[in-house]
């Protein structure tokens, strides 16, 4: 549909957003990421059943961990779409770009180098 | 009466020819696919994007 | 794969009989050898004729020694010795020594046993209509022309402009019906089937490439979107993008010398004269059957319509009079791509079944080579930066990140190519891995999900591991969505090449599990498709379970009588039950329900409680159809239920059957009762043929009785038309109302009295009817529970979902599994029945086989590190981690895992890993990402 988004967000692709782990998540923010988000099937429309319902769980674990040391749990988020909503997929990813700027960069970052 | 032949000819390839050359070769029968251009893949070639879902037509 | 296709062929002759044809094909010369070319276009580069490019519609130029286009099949050349002037040049140039000037027409002989004729159509011509202004005037184009001027590699490379002055155009009018219901000019009766979605879609298409102001309207007598789910992106288009959608007959279309805008000059609803100024015309061209195929037809002796489709009946679709031919696509009658691709596989069905005792004996098997152990290598990376024509190439710096990618860690070589998913650069891939000993590859372009099996494929034939293999995205996810932004768009390339780079060293090699096919089929439904798909298995051998839950089969169309063409249904159904438990291939389970059900594609269980008695049978089978059926939308609307002169168009069948119509001098009709509204967005595509068929009845019974038929469009597609041609002749009075107007209904002792507001004369007419007559629309069988047990996706009507709506619309999204019928969307008998034989030649591509293999992306636990949780056990979605109580082990059985790694994911030791998905593999690609960070 050749829609546009912005071009800070990188994809990587998982079988079902079930697979994608607190580890994953972390990783990318302590790396330097400076939001990381999953976007799964919709509610309730998940092929494996609740895959989508685990990573909203994780996605919220991710949330509280990152409170807990101190930085915003509002870097990690959780949106849902079908696989035919193109224009809501860049809409998110406008979203959550224009979140995380708002947010400011990612302090690890800073500690890093 | 003669041992029946193994093979189908399809007459044209577009996609309609296409698809009934990829079910039978996939069902182990031998196929040729003839066609009067140089080119397999007729007017869904020549599409830009396809309806309802606008997937590209190659 | 053992097709061979043979071009610049025709046929002559067949002869013989079904089994054994002997067929002599005209073989053109092409000058230009199809299996020495390369592919390469020095030729082309090198040809000093400029000739018509006929592939972009005569839009641009093309050399006399040419190739459609890049992707083209066979990748090969050819010379159009009309404009080639002789001069050599290219067999010069030519380092292959393709070129032959001397290349001579031939005949060939070919023995098949069954034959398909699918040679389609052609747009129809509209250079002989003056008052369309088209090849006078140069910002007319026909929709065939507009699809060229969308697409990325015609004429423009996808930039909307009008051909006389290049311009971006700002209206952009679509006429509809050109060279398609009209009889008067054209004489071309039918409707095309296809142009009013295709109207749609270059309109959205063409607002979605200029970004601006783009006005686009679309003159119609009534818009025909009647497919799955058309009627959402019709809605879509009207509602959401903009695009206006105007009743209208078209008087003429003039020209504004100074400006090159054109005036349309056209009749509204009202009959008054209106004229409306745009900057491009596109003309909606219908499809026809071209003289070619009428002359093929002839040599052939093969039955045509008035129209020159092959003339079937309903029953059987894709026969032609010629035992052992088939028809199918468009020359079987005008139809869109989901529908010709059904067709396709029904006719592969039937021609299977003449010769299925021959099946595999003309074939060779290909063997692929052995696999070369490389995880004891060190890494080689090999990268392929595509520039896909100028998808990629157009934003991105394809050379700096080619350049960038030969700087990575272990990449060995890299390359970058015009189209990397060409023939050619296959082969050139393959002599790369071989010539520098490549063991794992990365392709930066497109999607996985298209082109991950060909690569695969790729890597496979040099003896690779397949899963030795990375994509990167720089299309879809990078040059498409930063087209604005070319600095930007290359820089996220290198990082997603960087990216892929990373995960390709994470690979492993992994080995897939084959498992063999049981050769029997579970059918779910004993209607007319359920049936159809049972005799297509049967006919080719194959045995069959066939699952009916009433009592009896036959299904809905025991309901029904005659199709509109007059053929006896209840005939045709006895007929079929008849054929269906005489043959011993198929055992019917009447009564019978689906209670339980295990397994994958090729090895499924499946348990039915049959019988008043509930009697347990496990049943053991390879594949699914399922075939579940429709029935008739109970109305809540226009007083059905409360006053007994309201009845369904099926209740007036039975009727007229029964009583006749003398006793009726006013039948209303309103359509679209139950579809097209908030409940049902779609189109419930046989209503309005039931009006029609239905009116024609009543007036052959009593020719002076009135009928009106209250409509929002009119969608007698195809072969149809005629008939509702034939009711206004006969003097059906169609009045049309908007979705937000309906009719307003009334009891009193008269009758029933109907108000309705006529566009027409602009005010309310008032009705009096003996009989209301609502066209229900269809509506799914409940399949709630069937759907839980044996996990099939359902849309939000409760219609099953294919796998891909064009390219796959009678697979499921389950593999193993097949859909036909009115399970799958409303749909006529004649299209129910050919999509039953579709899926049963879908199913057979599977029973065909001894063994499939299955995908090695599944979850392997470490049994080291378990500490048996359990938590795996609970976690899966399909119960497939057991905890094996003689082992001490927890288990997963890799033939029924799907993949998903939510195991992977809930183990609190990272004991479970999911194959081509483990931890490090993505890390690697975070890791990869934020080393640039």
């Amino acid at each position: 549909m050749r829609l546009e988004y912005p071009p800070n967000v990188k994809i990587i692709r998982v079988p079902c957003t079930g697979k994608v782990d607190v580890m994953h998540m972390l990783r990318a923010i302590q790396k330097g990421a400076d939001g990381v988000y999953c976007v799964g099937c919709l509610e309730g429309t998940c092929h494996y059943n609740e895959g989508n319902l685990r990573c909203r769980e994780r996605v919220n674990h991710v949330r509280m961990l990152l409170e807990e040391v101190g930085l915003e749990g509002d870097r990690a988020r959780m949106y849902n779409l079908s696989s035919g909503e193109g224009p809501t997929f860049a809409e998110y990813a406008k979203e959550m770009t224009a979140h995380i700027k708002e947010l400011g960069p990612n302090p690890l970052k800073k500690m890093d180098t | 009466m003669a041992e029946k032949s193994g093979s189908v000819m399809v007459l044209g390839a577009g996609i309609a020819g296409m698809q009934a050359s990829l079910d039978l070769a996939n069902s182990d029968y031998n196929v040729y696919l003839v066609d009067k251009s140089p080119t397999i893949g007729g007017m869904m070639a020549r599409l830009d994007k396809t309806f309802p879902t606008n997937d590209c037509a190659m | 794969m053992n097709i061979n296709l043979i071009t610049n062929s025709e046929v002559k002759t067949i002869e013989g009989e079904p089994g054994n044809f002997d067929v002599t094909l005209v073989n053109h010369p092409r000058y230009i050898d199809p299996v020495k070319c390369t592919g390469c276009g020095e030729c082309a580069r090198h040809c000093p004729v400029t000739a018509v490019n006929e592939y972009n519609l005569g839009l641009d130029d093309r050399r006399a020694a040419y190739i459609e286009y890049p992707q083209a099949v066979p990748l090969a050349f050819a010379i159009d010795t009309d404009t080639c002037v002789g001069c050599g040049l290219c067999e010069k140039m030519c380092i292959a020594k393709a070129i032959s000037y001397d290349d001579e027409e031939r005949e060939t002989e070919v023995k098949v046993g069954s034959v398909i004729l699918s040679s389609g159509s052609q747009g129809f011509d509209p250079s002989d209509l003056d008052y369309l202004g088209y090849g006078k005037y140069a910002n007319v184009v026909t929709s065939e022309e507009f699809e060229r001027i969308l697409s990325a590699s015609g004429p423009y490379f996808g930039h909307v402009m009008r051909p006389l002055d290049r311009e971006e155009p700002k209206r952009i009018a679509w006429l509809q019906c050109v060279g398609s219901r009209d009889v008067n000019k054209t004489g071309n009766g039918y409707c095309s089937s296809v142009c009013c979605m295709y109207a749609v879609k270059e309109a959205m298409i063409a607002k979605e490439h200029i970004h601006g102001d783009l006005d686009c309207v679309v003159f119609n007598m009534d818009m025909r979107t009647f497919g799955k789910d058309y009627e959402k992106y019709y809605n879509r288009a009207r509602y959401k993008d903009g695009v206006q959608f105007v009743k209208a007959r078209i008087h003429t279309i003039i020209e504004i010398p100074e400006t090159g805008d054109l005036i349309v000059k056209y009749a509204d609803e009202t009959g008054a004269m209106q004229e409306e100024v745009f900057s491009m015309v596109v003309l909606s061209v219908g499809l026809k059957i071209p003289d070619t195929s009428v002359e093929l037809a002839n040599r052939l002796g093969i039955k045509l319509n008035k129209y020159n489709f092959t003339a079937t009946t309903p029953f059987t679709p894709v026969l032609t009079n010629r035992p052992g031919i088939y028809t199918c696509g468009v020359f079987q009658g005008p139809k869109d791509i989901p529908g010709s691709v059904t067709e396709a596989s029904a006719a592969a069905c039937l021609a299977g079944s003449d010769i299925a005792e021959s099946r595999g004996k003309d074939i060779e098997k290909i063997e692929v080579p052995e696999e070369i152990d490389v995880m004891s290598q060190d890494p080689r990376i090999g990268v392929f930066v595509c520039n896909c024509g100028i998808n990629i190439g157009g934003i991105v710096d394809v050379p700096d990140v080619q350049e960038y990618a030969s700087k990575l860690p272990y990449v060995v070589f890299s390359d970058s190519n015009l189209f990397t998913c060409s023939q050619d650069t296959q082969d050139k891939i393959k002599e790369m891995i071989v010539e520098h000993k490549l063991n794992r590859l990365v392709v930066a372009s497109c999607s996985p999900k298209t082109h991950e099996p060909m690569f695969m494929e790729t890597l496979e034939a040099c003896g690779i591991n397949k899963y030795l293999f990375e994509m990167a995205n720089i299309r879809n996810q990078n040059s498409w969505i930063h087209s604005n932004n070319p600095d930007i768009a290359t820089q996220k390339a290198k990082d997603l090449v960087r990216m892929a780079v990373a995960r390709s060293l994470t690979l492993k090699s992994l080995q897939e599990k084959v498992v063999p096919v049981n050769k029997q089929a579970l059918v779910i439904g004993g209607g007319i498709a359920g049936m159809n798909a049972s005799m297509g298995l049967a006919n080719q051998g194959f045995n069959v379970f066939l699952v009916e839950k009433e009592a009896e089969l036959g299904g809905f169309s025991r309901k029904l009588h005659h199709t509109i063409e007059g053929d006896d249904i209840r005939a045709y159904v006895e007929k079929l039950i008849g054929e269906v438990t005489a043959n011993e291939k198929v055992q019917v389970l009447r009564d019978a329900r689906i209670i339980g059900f295990e397994g994958f594609k090729g090895s499924f269980a499946t348990e039915v409680a049959v019988g008043s008695q509930a009697e347990k049978q496990k049943i053991e089978h390879g594949v699914i159809i399922v075939a579940t059926g429709a029935t008739e939308y109970t109305p809540k609307e226009f007083l059905y239920g409360e006053d007994d002169r309201v009845v369904t168009q099926v209740q007036l069948t039975d009727r007229l059957e029964e009583k006749g119509a003398s006793d009726l001098s006013s039948v209303v009709m309103i359509q679209c009762v139950g579809s097209r509204n908030e409940e049902n967005e779609n189109c419930s595509r046989i209503c309005c043929q039931s009006a029609v068929k239905n009116a024609l009845h009543i007036k052959k019974f009593n020719p002076d009785a009135q009928v009106y038929v209250l409509y929002r469009d009119i969608r007698t597609y195809g072969m149809l038309e005629d008939y509702y041609t034939e009711a206004r002749k006969q003097g059906v009075i169609f009045i049309r109302f908007e979705k937000d107007t309906p009719p307003s209904v009334e009891s009193s002792s008269e009758g029933i009295l109907v108000t309705v507001e006529d566009h027409i004369l602009k005010q309310n007419l008032e009705i009096r009817a003996d009989l209301l007559t609502l066209s229900a629309g269809m509506t799914a069988t409940d399949t709630d529970e069937l759907s839980g047990i044996m996990k099939l996706n359902r849309s939000p009507e409760g219609f099953f979902i294919e796998a891909h709506v064009k390219l796959r619309p009678v697979d499921m999204p389950s593999e193993g599994v097949f859909l036909c019928g009115t399970a799958h969307g409303p749909k006529l008998i004649s299209e129910t029945i050919s999509q039953a034989q579709a899926a049963a030649s879908r199913a057979i591509t599977f029973l065909a086989k001894d063994a499939i293999k299955l995908s090695a992306i599944t979850a392997k636990v470490d049994t080291d590190h378990c500490v048996k949780c359990l938590t795996c056990v609970r976690s899966c979605p399909f119960g497939v981690p057991v905890f094996n109580e003689k082992e001490k082990v927890i288990e997963i059985n890799e033939a029924i895992c799907h993949g998903c790694g939510v195991c992977a994911g809930v183990c609190p030791r990272q004991a479970i890993q999911l194959s081509f998905y483990e931890d490090d593999q993505i890390l690697s690609k975070i890791d990869a990402l934020m080393e640039a960070v």
